[in-house]
C-alpha cells in the first residue's frame, strides 16, 4: 500500500521527490532559527506528513519549497533542480498548494477558483472547462453542474476543502505542499476528506509533503512521517509502524501519547491478519461479534472488548472469512504488520 | 465674505397672476414650483450632477492613487493620511476664501475645494479595504504563483470593492451638500436659488432647492448601491 518505486504513476518520466539539504530558516530579529538543518527526501509520489508542536517550523518548512519564505542556508531541490535556480513565481505554478480555511478567493465560483492556475498558464477554455469538471469529479462535488457556479460562501467547510484540493490540483502539478488543509473540519468530515484524499494522492500519486499537527492524521495518511521539535529540529523520519514501534527519543515517545500502542494496531486491518495466519481455523462459536474485513485492528480491538468477547468474527459482503483471537489483535503476527510497510523506505 | 457673494436679485419677480400660496410665501408653492421648474430648479440641478461628479471622480483618482502608493510603501500611509485629514477638517467656506486669490471666483476654486473633501474619505476607504483583505487569501494566491499585478487585480482590488464602494458614497453624499455652498463663489449649482432665497426671503424657492439637493444625495447614492451590488455578486450569495 506505499507507494512503491514499481507504482507505474510514480515512475512516470520524470522525477519529482523533494529533497530538504541542510535547510535552516533563522527569521530577521529572531535568535534561534525557526527550522534548524533539517536534512530529509520525500520519494517522487510519496505522502510524507510532517507533525510537531506548535512553533516548530512545519509551515516554514512548507513555504520554504514555493519560496513563500527565504532559505537562510541550506538548498532544497524539486526533481534534482535547485528551487533557487527557478523564478520564484514560475516555481509556484508547479506546486499545488492547499491551506487550513481552504484559502478560497471568496469572490470566485467553484470554477473560477478552479481556473485560476489554469488561466494563468493561459490554458484555453474548453481545457480548462474540461479539467475543472474532471476534477470535481474527482473530489466528489457532483453533479458537477450544481457546484460550478456557487461562491465559497455557500458551501461548508468540508465541501471549501474539496474545493481547495481541486484547485491545488488543477494545473496537474507534480508536487503538492498542504498546510493543515483539515484542520478547521469537525472530526467525522475530517474523516471523510482524509479517505477521499488518501484515494486521489492514490490515483494521482503526486509527491506531497503536508503539515498536520494531528498525530493520528499523520498515521493514517503518510508513507512516512517527519517529527520536527521545538526548535526546528528533526526528531525523526520514518515510517508510521516504525515511529510507532521504536520511536527515536524521549520527545517522540512522548508526542505519540500513551496510546501509541494502539495507534500502532490501526495500522494493520483484520484481513491482513487472517492472511498472515495462514491457517484459517473456523470455531464453531457463534457468539463472537462480527467485525468486517477492512477494520482495523484498534476497532476490532474495541468491538470485541465492548462485547466482552475473546474474539471476532471477520465478516466480507456477508460470507464469514475467519476468526481473529484477542491474542491476534493484541499482539499480530509480525508479517501482518510489515504488509502495510512492505518496502523498506529508510533513508 | 464681502467680496464673494454674488446674492441679491429680487426673487419673487411679478409674474401677474401669482396665485394664493405665492402671495402669502407659503412653505411651499407646487406651482410656482412646476412654472419655475425650467429656469430656476432645472439648470442649477444639472449644474450641481456636474460639480458633484467632476469632484468625486477627480477625488477618487487621486485618494485612489494614493491609497495603492500608501498600501505599497506602509510608512508613506500616516503621512498621506494626515494630509488628507488636514484638507478634510478645513471649513469649506475658509477653503473658499484661501483659493480665491489664486484662483478667482471660478468653478475651479470650488472644484478644488470640493475634491479636498473627498480625498480623505475615499483614500481610507481603499486603504481600509485593501488592509482587510484575508491573509490566507493571499497567501495561497501567491502560493498558486499570481505575480504583484495579479494578485491586486484579482484579488485585492475586487475585495476591497465592498469598502470602497461605501467610501464613495459617503463621499457622493457630503459632495452634494458642501456643493451647495459653492454659490458663494460661482452662480452655479443648487445653492444659488437657495442663497438667492435666503437673501429675500421666498420659501418655495429653498425649500424646493433644498428638497432637490437631498432628493440627488439619495438617488446618487442608491446608484452606486446598485453599482457596487452588480460589481460584488458574491456578497449577496449567502445561502
Ligand atoms: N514571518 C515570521 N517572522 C518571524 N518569525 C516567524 C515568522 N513565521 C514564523 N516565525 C516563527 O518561526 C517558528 C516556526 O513557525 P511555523 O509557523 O513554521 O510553526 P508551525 O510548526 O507551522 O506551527 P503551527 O503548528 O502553530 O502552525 C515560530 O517560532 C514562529 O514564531
Ligand atoms: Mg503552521
Amino acid at each position: 500500500m506505499t507507494h512503491s518505486s514499481t507504482d507505474p504513476k510514480t515512475t512516470s518520466t520524470t522525477n519529482s521527490s523533494i529533497v530538504f539539504d541542510h535547510v535552516t530558516k533563522l527569521y530577521p530579529g529572531q535568535n534561534a532559527p525557526a527550522l534548524d538543518s533539517l536534512d530529509i527526501e520525500v520519494k517522487s509520489g510519496e505522502l510524507v506528513c510532517l507533525v510537531g508542536p506548535s512553533g516548530g517550523g512545519k509551515t516554514t518548512a512548507l513555504q520554504l519549497v514555493n519560496r513563500l519564505v527565504d532559505l537562510s542556508s541550506g538548498d532544497i531541490r524539486i526533481g534534482d533542480r535547485s528551487i533557487m535556480d527557478i523564478p520564484a513565481i514560475e516555481l509556484r505554478r508547479t506546486i499545488g498548494y492547499a491551506i487550513q480555511q481552504s484559502g478560497l478567493f471568496p469572490h470566485y465560483t467553484v470554477a473560477e477558483n478552479i481556473a485560476i492556475v489554469p488561466n494563468i498558464l493561459k490554458w484555453d477554455k474548453s481545457r480548462t472547462t474540461r479539467r475543472t469538471v474532471e476534477l470535481l469529479e474527482l473530489v466528489g462535488l457532483t453533479p458537477v453542474d450544481s457546484w460550478l457556479g456557487r461562491y465559497p460562501s455557500q458551501l461548508s467547510g468540508g465541501q471549501q476543502q474539496r474545493v481547495g484540493i481541486a484547485r491545488a490540483l488543477a494545473a496537474d502539478p507534480p508536487v503538492m505542499l498542504m498546510d493543515e488543509p483539515f484542520g478547521a473540519l469537525d472530526p467525522i468530515t475530517r474523516m471523510a476528506v482524509q479517505d477521499e484524499f488518501l484515494e486521489i494522492h492514490r490515483a494521482v500519486g503526486k509527491t506531497t509533503l503536508f503539515v498536520t499537527h494531528d498525530i493520528d492524521e499523520a498515521i493514517k495518511m503518510a508513507d512516512r512521517i517527519a517529527i520536527l521539535k521545538p526548535g526546528g529540529k528533526l526528531a525523526q523520519y520514518d515510517t508510521p509502524a516504525e515511529v510507532l514501534t521504536h520511536p527515536a527519543d524521549e520527545f517522540v515517545a512522548e508526542f505519540l501519547g500513551a496510546e501509541r500502542g494502539l495507534k500502532r494496531l490501526a495500522l494493520t486491518t483484520v484481513a491482513e491478519v487472517l492472511v498472515a495466519k495462514a491457517e484459517p481455523e473456523r470455531p464453531a462459536e457463534s457468539d463472537l461479534p462480527k467485525v468486517e474485513a477492512d477494520v482495523t485492528l484498534r476497532e476490532a480491538l474495541s468491538v470485541v472488548s465492548a462485547a466482552g468477547a475473546h474474539g471476532a468474527r471477520v465478516m466480507e459482503r456477508g460470507s464469514h472469512l475467519g476468526d481473529v483471537t484477542l491474542h491476534d489483535l493484541v499482539d499480530p503476527p509480525a508479517n501482518a504488520v510489515d504488509a502495510r510497510n512492505g518496502e523498506g523506505v529508510g533513508l | 465674505m464681502s467680496g464673494i457673494a454674488p446674492a441679491g436679485d429680487p426673487v419673487i419677480p411679478d409674474y401677474g397672476q401669482a396665485s394664493e400660496c405665492v402671495i402669502n410665501n407659503g412653505p411651499f408653492c407646487g406651482d410656482w414650483f412646476v412654472d419655475q421648474w425650467a429656469t430656476v430648479f432645472w439648470p442649477p440641478l444639472v449644474d450641481h450632477i456636474y460639480m458633484v461628479i467632476i469632484a468625486v471622480v477627480i477625488g477618487f483618482v487621486i485618494a485612489f492613487a494614493a491609497a495603492l502608493i500608501a498600501y505599497r510603501k506602509r510608512w508613506l500611509a500616516g503621512p498621506i493620511g494626515i494630509v488628507a485629514t488636514f484638507l478634510y477638517t478645513l471649513p469649506p467656506l475658509a477653503l473658499f476664501q484661501l483659493l480665491v486669490p489664486f484662483t478667482g471666483l471660478t468653478l475651479l476654486t470650488v472644484e478644488i475645494a470640493l475634491v479636498c473633501f473627498t480625498l480623505v474619505i475615499i483614500f481610507q476607504a481603499v486603504l481600509a479595504g485593501l488592509a482587510a483583505v484575508p491573509e490566507d487569501v493571499k497567501r495561497s494566491a501567491i502560493g498558486m504563483g499570481l505575480n504583484q499585478r495579479q494578485l491586486m487585480v484579482k484579488v485585492e482590488l475586487p475585495l476591497a470593492l465592498p469598502s470602497i464602494i461605501s467610501g464613495l458614497r459617503i463621499a457622493t453624499v457630503l459632495t452634494v451638500s458642501v456643493a451647495t455652498i459653492a454659490a458663494f463663489v460661482v452662480d452655479s449649482g443648487l445653492g444659488s436659488p437657495i442663497l438667492k432665497a435666503v437673501s429675500s426671503p421666498f420659501n418655495t424657492q429653498f425649500i424646493g432647492a433644498g428638497a432637490l439637493a437631498v432628493l440627488l444625495a439619495f438617488v446618487l447614492d442608491g446608484l452606486l448601491v446598485i453599482v457596487g451590488r452588480v460589481l460584488t455578486p458574491w456578497m449577496r450569495a449567502r445561502v
